[in-house]
């Protein structure tokens, strides 16, 4: 009986911290609302006793949405929400089409016929996960260190100061001399903003000449 | 909670995350959507595991399959994101102009 | 007793967080004593702290332009309540634990990675300068020592071979984990300091940023949130005495009393260094953590792992 309505509160917090990052003005309280969801969703997992899914799920995202908000301050002109704007665009095409995703999936859920096999309550998740991790379901589980392997090595690729070709900047566009007419907010400001990422970009580069 | 409501749930956060790629012009909001959609497809997944699957571990690694898709798409979403920037000075999708029919 | 059990625990487990605070504070300002060369005097030790938090509590706050009030408020207790969560998943005799989970270890990675949210979210909060980079600091730290804190723990968990705190001090009853993984205590000692923010790795509340995260907090809120601290190296000290030095397991003494005992020689252990060692710069410790203390961490498995196999089979 707890579990139940502590599963549908869980369920409500995931989906309106979902909606409210979308919503919210300030940039970090939409990173930290998106690790509220993932929480509730990874509490939800504990309570289907999925315990170490929902628990890894928290740990990953903990990580991940702090990333998250020190992307935002790098690279979004207001990410303490200070200075409303709302910024989307083909908005009401964006809407439909989450409301037919929704609908579709949702009809799909209630109206499909799925076997009722429910889990065992005194299932050892966490000794059988490991089993398979690393008996039937090696190949997978090799593939998937050897792509976060890529990942790494691509990432570090694609942001290294020195390119393949010479530097990084080598080929780039310089910014424009007059501002141009773009969807975005005030030319001016924009070209604000574009110097002050540019005095940013440089001064995480002397940070990081300097360290390593 | 019963499967079809645990799979209405994960349809209502897919959709919302189906909004939120779509209609952001950030990159990085861009992808909160597309994490939200990752969350939504693990949510179904484990209540399909625990619903209809008697608790299979085979579920379990799909889940952590899809974990892992997370952990990729947000590193390589994140370095394109910085490599566009310094080429491009581009930090919203519209000031990617150059293909534009 | 059983069915008590975790009612008994969970009180026990706020007796922790109480008493393990006030110890902690207790014993820095013993230490600061000693060496300053004032000498041990260890009633005036445990009165001055009480002291400082009832003046705390007593003072008006002040709040800076334009903060971000509920990250304000959230972060302090949110730090409290990671550092009990922690402690809830370990247990304090035999049975004795508020939830034992078979995933003790995870459940503790995963409150010590929200550790990383809370001091974001406390620098953040102040809309200023200096807190924001001591956010800064912190998440690099944190970064840097994660992955080698879960390694070293989940070295400890491979001769018990499973993830529960209470199985990992079961398998402890020959040899315990400090004798047997000589690497592990003191990579976890050095991660868990940079975890909790303590002595040479306190970069994120450092006096060079003139109190970093808790450069704009005054009042109640400070007060919350050094309590939160202290709390956080108290779960520290208390995990590694599970872990590697046995838990409750000892010849006369009762379960919980070997455990304070233990967790209270950590503690010193992990506090001393706050008055003897500088604090560490932040580009040296990010590369330490990355270049010494991972690999050594993951050594550490290796040779906890192939222990494991040879005993096992």
């Amino acid at each position: 009986m707890i579990t139940d309505v502590l599963s549908w509160g869980l369920a409500a917090l995931s989906l309106w911290s979902a909606w409210r990052v979308f919503r919210t003005d300030s940039m970090m309280r939409a990173a930290y609302l998106l690790l509220a969801s993932f929480a509730a969703v990874g509490a939800l997992l504990v309570l289907l006793s999925a315990e170490f899914l929902g628990l890894v799920l928290v740990l990953m995202m903990a990580g991940e949405m702090t990333i998250m908000v020190v992307f935002m301050v790098m690279f979004m002109m207001n990410p303490a929400g200070l200075n409303p704007m709302t910024m989307v665009h083909q908005h009401r095409a964006a809407v439909a089409a989450g409301i037919v995703s929704f609908a579709g999936l949702a009809l799909v859920g209630v109206a499909g016929d799925f076997p009722d096999r429910p889990a065992a309550d005194e299932v050892t998740t966490t000794s059988a996960l490991g089993f398979e991790l690393l008996g039937d379901s090696m190949l997978i589980f090799q593939s998937a260190g050897v792509t976060l392997l890529a990942t790494m090595i691509g990432a570090v690729a694609l942001t290294s100061r020195g390119g393949r070709f010479g530097d990084a900047h080598a080929g780039s566009d310089a910014p424009a001399l007059a501002p141009e007419a773009t969807a975005s907010p005030a030319p001016a400001t924009d070209a604000v903003e574009e110097g002050a990422h540019a005095a940013h970009e440089h001064d995480r580069h002397g940070a990081e000449g300097e360290a390593g | 909670m019963n499967l079809e409501a645990l799979l209405v749930t994960a349809a209502g956060l897919f959709g919302i995350g189906v909004y939120g790629a779509l209609s952001q012009q950030s990159f990085v909001m861009i992808m909160m959507g597309v994490e939200l959609m990752i969350n939504a497809a693990i949510l179904a997944g484990v209540a399909l595991w625990a619903e209809s699957a008697a608790g299979a571990p085979e579920g379990q690694m799909l889940v952590i399959v899809a974990m892992t898709v997370m952990a990729v798409e947000m590193a390589v979403g994140f370095a394109l994101v910085v490599a566009v920037f310094r080429v491009r000075k581009a930090d919203i999708t519209e000031k990617l102009r150059r293909l534009r029919g | 007793m059983t069915v008590w059990a975790p009612a008994v625990a969970a009180v026990g487990v706020g007796a922790a967080l109480v008493t393990g605070t006030w110890a902690v504070a207790t014993l820095d300002t013993a230490v600061a004593g000693v060496v300053a060369g004032r000498g041990l005097h260890l009633r005036r030790a445990a009165l001055a702290p009480l002291r400082r938090a009832a003046l705390l509590a007593g003072r008006h706050p002040v709040t800076t332009e334009r903060p971000d009030a509920p990250a304000w408020v959230v972060a302090g207790p949110l730090l409290l309540a990671l550092a009990g969560a922690a402690l809830s998943a370990l247990p304090l005799a035999e049975g004795l634990a508020v939830a034992d989970v078979p995933d003790g270890l995870v459940l503790y990675g995963a409150a010590m990675a929200l550790v990383m949210v809370a001091v974001f979210l406390h620098g953040w909060a102040p809309n200023s300068v200096f807190p924001l980079i001591g956010a800064y600091r912190f998440v690099a730290q944190a970064l840097s020592y994660q992955i080698a804190l879960f390694l070293v723990l989940l070295g400890a968990a491979l001769p018990a071979g499973s993830l529960g705190l209470g199985a990992i001090v079961e398998a402890q009853s020959e040899l315990w984990n400090v004798i047997r993984q000589p690497l592990g205590l003191p990579l976890f000692l050095v991660a868990g300091t940079a975890l909790s923010f303590w002595g040479p790795l306190a970069l994120p509340d450092g006096e060079d940023l003139a109190g970093g995260t808790a450069a704009e907090s005054s009042g109640r809120e400070l007060l919350v949130w050094r309590t939160a601290r202290a709390a956080v190296l108290v779960a520290t000290a208390a995990v590694a005495a599970a872990c590697f030095l046995g838990g409750w397991l000892g010849p006369v003494l009762p379960g919980p009393v070997w455990m304070v005992a233990k967790t209270l020689a950590l503690l010193v252990i992990l506090v001393v260094p706050a008055h003897v060692v500088p604090r560490v710069r932040i580009e040296r410790f990010v590369s330490f953590g990355w270049t010494i203390l991972l690999p050594l961490s993951l050594v550490d498995v290796f040779a906890a792992g192939v222990v494991a196999l040879r005993t096992s089979t």
